[in-house]
């Protein structure tokens, strides 16, 4: 076990500067803008652009640039600084995260707890007319575009500009340590939207799993030893069908909480999707480089993860 | 919505397999069509597809029937004092844009950037996924690999910020000598770019499971060569799971590209695209709801339909779920 | 969106003396005969008052845009000027509602040497740095502070074209320039190598002149880049919230997040002009323009500092007028076309997009007419010059007649460029690239709808705006035939600002980043230019740049389409101060709540 740990683990890593390499070479050979000129400003002789290209290191050859950032990313674990504001990456992204995190973590409770309310209630009547209602709407719901979806929300229900003056509404959020009241209520529209498509898609899965364990043959059996429905389901159904789901969880989580930059966007909630967002409409490569490495090691993280777990429950894994 | 592996994965592969192990007089393929034409919904969603598909085509057409006019014909006196478009009327059912664009006309249009990035762009991937799947799952070895190690690189960056640097990079004069122009193009390289990977996992773990499979020895015993066994023998075993297959990741792809445009690094005006006027209708929801409404209604359906498809589909080859 | 804000380079051979509130007051005047002034309840630079307003209270400022450089040495944008003017006392700045400066860290006017190559100031006493610092404010500071402008680590944009006159400039290289002495502890002297000491002296004004301590600053800008800004102390009312060692990034100023002013405890209210009301500036920055705009109008306490999007201005006109504040003579906005290369090197090819072009529709798109004007020139309101190249109705010639567009007069002039149909058959695809967010590429589409019209094949691209002027309208070997949506404002109240920098040919820039976007270079054209620069007197001056606007017109050199009035909302409970000079922003200075 320990073996395939240390190797998951290392290629893990490899995959990370694998990424870190790939990008690099992409914004270098497809720059949106040219960040010396970006940050000389409009009117700007050619004497000053150069240097300030010395100054960002812009006019080292590319292998060079690369090292230079590999060293100090394993090194210092350093991500660079801003080409604007000299802000190190690494303390903006730290800054931001907080912020991507209560999003996620609040979205995936609530996902989760409907989804596998739903699933199972449509798993225990298949077939039925409130199966095929809730099947249907979770389809609606994974059908449409999420940040559609989060302007209707605010056109609805936003306090400020909704119909129904409800939830506070975009660019209304607040950090937990702050205000935890103003925090939750902040995001409660945030959270319905991530939710909306992720609990459908968890409904359907769970229904499918659910379905499938409830056929199998120690189910039969702990009916027929007279167990009540509602344990057989709950403690014999749900157990082993759960299973599956919860390593998904744990992917989807980490492909959410570096691509959440639609919802951040359209609630203006300073998380790391809106820096990323706005530091490539700026041309602010080292900011794009960090969130987008941060991004993938949290995809990389979460399946290293799901690996080790499935390893552990499924030694066959182990030795492939 | 985030184009994930892992929420594409498990309602796909594994289950998938299953299909030919069905024992019965008629062949698997009879079999599946008698499934799926019994699955309403899936049937009325296959008409509206192909209903959606006639529309593209033939949108000039649509429109003038309608009685519209055309999706770029600007007209500053739909617009208020303060240039605020006009709602709904009699003339423009889906009211007019800031521009004094007729929305149902864009609407309309917008059929034909959504079925060009689902179809072809689902189809270029789907074609370079099976040729590498086929290939590793075939040969396994170094060449297996190589392909499941950058299938590993690929899926571990974030799709969407990709998308949104590549996007940024290639606007105006095109990236990589030219070769991805802005708009269109750019979407299906990065539709490609990505989503091979998703249908090369599914077709290797299947060709793999199908190599040790009697008829594929038979055929070596006969002389049959590598490249014949495996697109002449294990490729039409694998036309049904990789057709469903598709057909989940086409609403994915049509997603994507509204995504990429909504964030202003997709499809450009003046081409009509749902996602991008979406976006546009952003700044002015509060005061223009057509505007955001219709095209997100047409977005939301036609996913919604491939996304039935694809489900009736996937019932049809694996009855065992759809109990 | 705003951005706007690009100061003009060109030297100036001064008329504005400085201290002298002339100009400001003599053109509003004009502008209302003129029948541009704003409807009846609005709020203009004529009517707003700040005077005797409620002290104390924290302000919210809603932005939409985060700041460029917040370094007083390099900042040269809208909205860092709202923060750099609050907190730093440059040697001369405005009062909200004038474009004549007025002395703030300068004592009074400046002195000019009969042979204008000697300028002395005398410096205010009791001025104090913000903590860390402390100390009194002395000309050591300010000479410092000009000094950094000559530094690369800082790298201002505007020194070389306003300072290069200093003697020592060209051997300065970061350094002391040897131009720039101080004989005493207030007083700073600059000496220059031509007689250009007019033009110097109306680019103090610029935040450059904020003095800076040297002996706290230098290890900052020893960095490459410098990172003063992040540990700037303050001389105006207000500072950036800092830690005990003077840090402000991540304290008071979280990029793309949010930004804190607070007062400026070392301040002495009895050394300056301007009030500073307010306790604290709460700036949250990246908000949707629709929404924040919204919640500036609804809210308490609260004003919104970019561009207001265009349904928001409507909303304001039509439910909350007394809390909607427009300034004219916002700049003006025009398409580029590539006079040096390409089809648009033909003069009629030029007219013919002029005549075709529907400027009203194109100002609807901004908000109608409560915030534009359809431009006939390019000199656009409240500059010298306006009235006499021609006023609201501009020079007269039939491309500019009808400001809905005539598509007779444009193939008339298809005709004349030798296209026999009426239509351009030349076969080149022409490259447009405008920016994007809205209104602009509402209005860029309208261009390029209109040079389909005329039978021109277009390649048509949106970029983000800053990307559009650094990577391809500001870029001469791109070669972009046509920028739909670019634009000027002068920074001082003179035709030559208006118009030298994007229409002189000498200013198009091959390797830097060039503001002559039309790449406009006709000799004719050039050389008037060279020699009103050295016309002396207001009159003179208006009547010399008012002519050079009329040529411009005469060669169709670009297509005005906008006169900008600039739009700002604020809450009911806010006594804001609009400043005319920088875009409608709010003054963080004069500002008060009720």
């Amino acid at each position: 076990m320990t073996r395939y740990i240390i190797r998951r683990l290392l290629w893990g890593v490899l995959l990370l500067i694998l990424v870190t390499a790939l990008l690099f070479v992409l914004f270098y050979v497809l720059p949106a803008g040219d960040p010396a000129k970006l940050r000389a400003g409009r009117l700007q002789n050619p004497k000053i652009i150069a240097a300030i290209r010395a100054d960002l290191g812009l006019n080292k050859p590319l292998l060079t640039q690369f090292w230079i950032y590999i060293r100090n990313l394993g090194l210092h674990f350093n991500f660079g600084y801003s080409y604007y504001s000299n802000a190190s990456v690494k303390s903006l992204i730290l800054d931001r995260l907080p912020a991507t995190i209560s999003l996620v973590a609040g979205g995936a409770v609530i996902w989760l707890a409907s989804g596998l309310g739903v699933g199972i209630i449509s798993a225990l009547r298949p077939r039925s007319r409130l199966d095929r209602a809730s099947m249907g709407g979770a389809l609606v719901l994974v059908s449409a575009p999420e940040y559609w979806l989060g302007l209707i929300l605010l056109y609805l229900f936003a306090a400020d500009i909704g119909q129904v003056k409800i939830f506070p509404g975009a660019n209304s959020y607040v950090p937990l340590t702050t205000d935890p009241v103003k925090w939750f209520t902040s995001l409660i529209l945030p959270w319905l939207v991530v939710a909306a498509s992720n609990a459908a898609i968890y409904a359907r899965l769970i229904r499918g799993s659910l379905i499938e364990s409830l056929g199998q043959d120690y189910i039969r059996t702990a009916r027929a030893k007279g167990l009540t429905e509602r344990r057989v389901v709950l403690r014999h159904g749900v157990r082993s069908a759960i299973n599956p789901i919860l390593t998904i969880v744990g992917l989807d989580i980490g492909v959410l909480l570096g691509s959440s930059v639609l919802v951040e966007t359209v609630f203006d909630i300073p998380g790391i999707g809106k820096l990323n967002y706005d530091a490539i409409t700026h041309s602010d490569f080292p900011i794009v480089q960090g969130t987008v490495l941060f991004a993938a090691l949290f995809i990389i993280v979460a399946n290293i993860l799901v690996d080790i777990g499935y390893a552990y429950l499924d030694p066959r894994v182990r030795y492939s | 919505m985030s184009v994930g592996a892992a929420e594409i994965v498990p309602g796909g592969g594994l289950q998938l397999l299953d299909s030919d192990v069905e024992i019965s007089a008629r062949s698997p393929r009879q079999l599946f069509w008698r499934r799926f034409r019994r699955d309403r919904v899936a049937v009325a969603s296959l008409i509206f597809i192909v209903l959606l598909i006639v529309v593209a085509i033939a949108a000039p057409l649509v429109v003038e029937l309608l009685g519209l006019p055309g999706p770029n014909t600007q007209n500053p006196n739909l617009t208020d004092a303060f240039g605020s478009p006009l709602g709904p009327s009699s003339a423009h059912p889906f009211g007019v844009d800031p521009l004094g664009q007729d929305v149902a006309s864009r609407v309309i249009y917008g059929t034909r950037v959504a079925l060009i990035v689902g179809i072809v762009g689902t189809a270029i991937a789907t074609v370079i996924g099976v040729f590498c799947g086929v290939i590793a799952g075939f040969y396994r070895g170094w060449a297996d690999t190589l392909l499941s190690r950058l299938a590993d690189v690929v899926l571990s960056i974030p799709l969407l910020m990709l998308g949104l640097g590549i996007g940024a990079a290639c606007a105006v004069r095109g990236c990589l000598g030219g070769a991805v122009q802005p708009g269109i193009r750019t979407i299906l390289f990065l539709i490609a770019f990505a989503n091979w990977t998703y249908v090369y996992r599914i077709v290797r773990g299947l060709v793999l499971s199908l190599r040790e499979r009697e008829f594929v020895d038979a055929a070596r015993a006969l002389g049959a060569s590598n490249t014949r066994i495996m697109f002449r023998e294990i490729l039409p075993n694998l036309v049904a799971p990789i057709i469903v297959y598709s057909t989940l990741l086409i609403p994915l792809n049509i997603l994507f590209e509204a995504a990429l445009s909504f964030l202003g690094v997709g499809i450009r005006p003046p081409t009509a695209s749902w996602g991008q006027m979406i976006a546009a209708a952003t700044p002015i929801f509060n005061t223009a709801w057509w505007y955001m409404a219709f095209p997100g209604i047409a977005l939301l359906l036609t996913v919604l339909a491939f996304n039935l498809l694809g489900d009736g589909l996937q019932d049809a080859l694996n009855p065992r779920t759809a109990r | 969106m705003r951005s706007l804000r690009t100061i003009t380079l060109a030297a100036l051979a001064g008329v504005l003396t400085v201290g002298v509130a002339a100009c400001g007051s003599s053109n509003s005047s004009k502008s209302a005969n003129a029948g541009i002034s704003a409807p009846q309840g609005v709020l203009t630079p004529a009517n707003e008052s700040w005077t005797g307003g409620k002290r104390g209270g924290t302000l919210n400022v809603l932005n939409h845009e985060d700041f460029e450089h917040i370094d007083p040495g390099q900042s040269y944008f809208a909205i860092d000027y709202e923060a750099v003017y609050a907190t730093q006392r440059p040697l001369y700045s405005y009062n909200p509602n004038k474009f004549a400066p007025v002395p703030d860290m300068a004592e009074s006017a400046p002195q000019i040497s009969s042979d204008a190559k000697t300028i002395t100031i005398h410096i205010r006493h009791g001025v104090h740095f913000s903590p860390p610092v402390n100390r009194e404010v002395t000309s050591a500071d300010v000479a410092y502070a000009l000094d950094r402008g000559a530094n690369t680590n800082v790298a201002n944009p505007y020194f070389e074209a306003y300072f290069k006159s200093l003697e020592g400039f060209s051997k300065a290289k970061g350094g002391p320039i040897s131009g720039i002495t101080t004989p005493d502890k207030y007083t700073i002297v600059l000496k220059l190598t031509e007689p250009k000491a007019q033009i110097v002296a109306d680019a103090l004004v610029l935040p450059v002149s904020a003095a800076v301590p040297q002996e706290y600053a230098k290890k900052f800008d020893e960095k490459k880049p410098s990172e003063y800004g992040n540990f700037q102390v303050a001389t105006g009312p207000y500072m950036w919230k800092a830690d005990s060692s003077g840090k402000i990034l991540g304290i008071g100023y979280q990029p793309g997040k949010s930004a804190t002013l607070v007062r400026n405890p070392n301040w002495n209210a009895s050394t300056d002009f301007r009030p500073g009301y307010l306790d604290q500036i709460n700036i949250s920055i990246g908000g949707d323009p629709t929404v924040i705009g919204r919640q500036a109008l609804e809210g308490s306490h609260t004003v919104q500092n970019d561009t207001p999007a265009q349904s928001i201005v409507k909303l304001a006109f039509e439910k909350f007028r007394s809390q909607l504040f427009i300034a004219p003579g916002a700049g003006n906005r025009y398409v580029a076309l590539n006079n040096s290369h390409g089809p648009f090197t033909n003069v009629n090819l030029r007219k013919a997009v002029w005549a075709a072009l529907d400027r009203e529709a194109m100002d609807k798109a901004r908000g109608g007419s409560l915030v534009t004007i359809p431009a006939t020139h390019f000199i656009y309101p409240e500059i010298p010059g306006f009235e006499e190249a021609g006023g609201i109705a501009g020079p007269k010639f039939d491309y500019n007649e009808h400001p809905q567009g005539d598509p007779a007069v444009a193939e008339k002039y298809m005709k004349l460029a030798g296209f026999s149909s009426g239509k351009y058959t030349g076969g080149t695809t022409i490259q447009v690239v405008g920016s994007t967010g809205n209104p602009a590429s509402t209005d860029a589409e309208i261009v390029n709808q209109t040079l389909k019209n005329l039978g021109f094949k277009t390649k048509f691209n949106l970029v983000d705006q800053s990307v559009m002027y650094s990577k391809f309208c500001g870029v001469v070997t791109e070669e972009i035939d046509v920028c739909p949506n670019v634009g000027w404002l002068a920074d001082f109240a003179d035709g030559q600002a208006a118009l030298d920098v994007p229409f002189n040919g000498k200013n198009i820039i091959t390797n830097g980043t060039n503001s002559n976007w039309g790449q406009v270079n006709h000799p004719k054209i050039n050389k008037a230019m060279e020699a009103a620069e050295n016309v002396v007197g207001a009159s003179a001056r208006a009547a010399a740049w008012g002519k050079i606007d009329k040529e411009l017109v005469e060669e169709a050199v670009a297509a005005p389409w906008d006169w900008d009035k600039q739009p700002a909302v604020e809450a009911k409970d806010v006594a804001g101060a609009g400043d005319v000079w920088n875009e409608a922003s709010w003054d963080y200075s004069f500002t008060s709540l009720k």
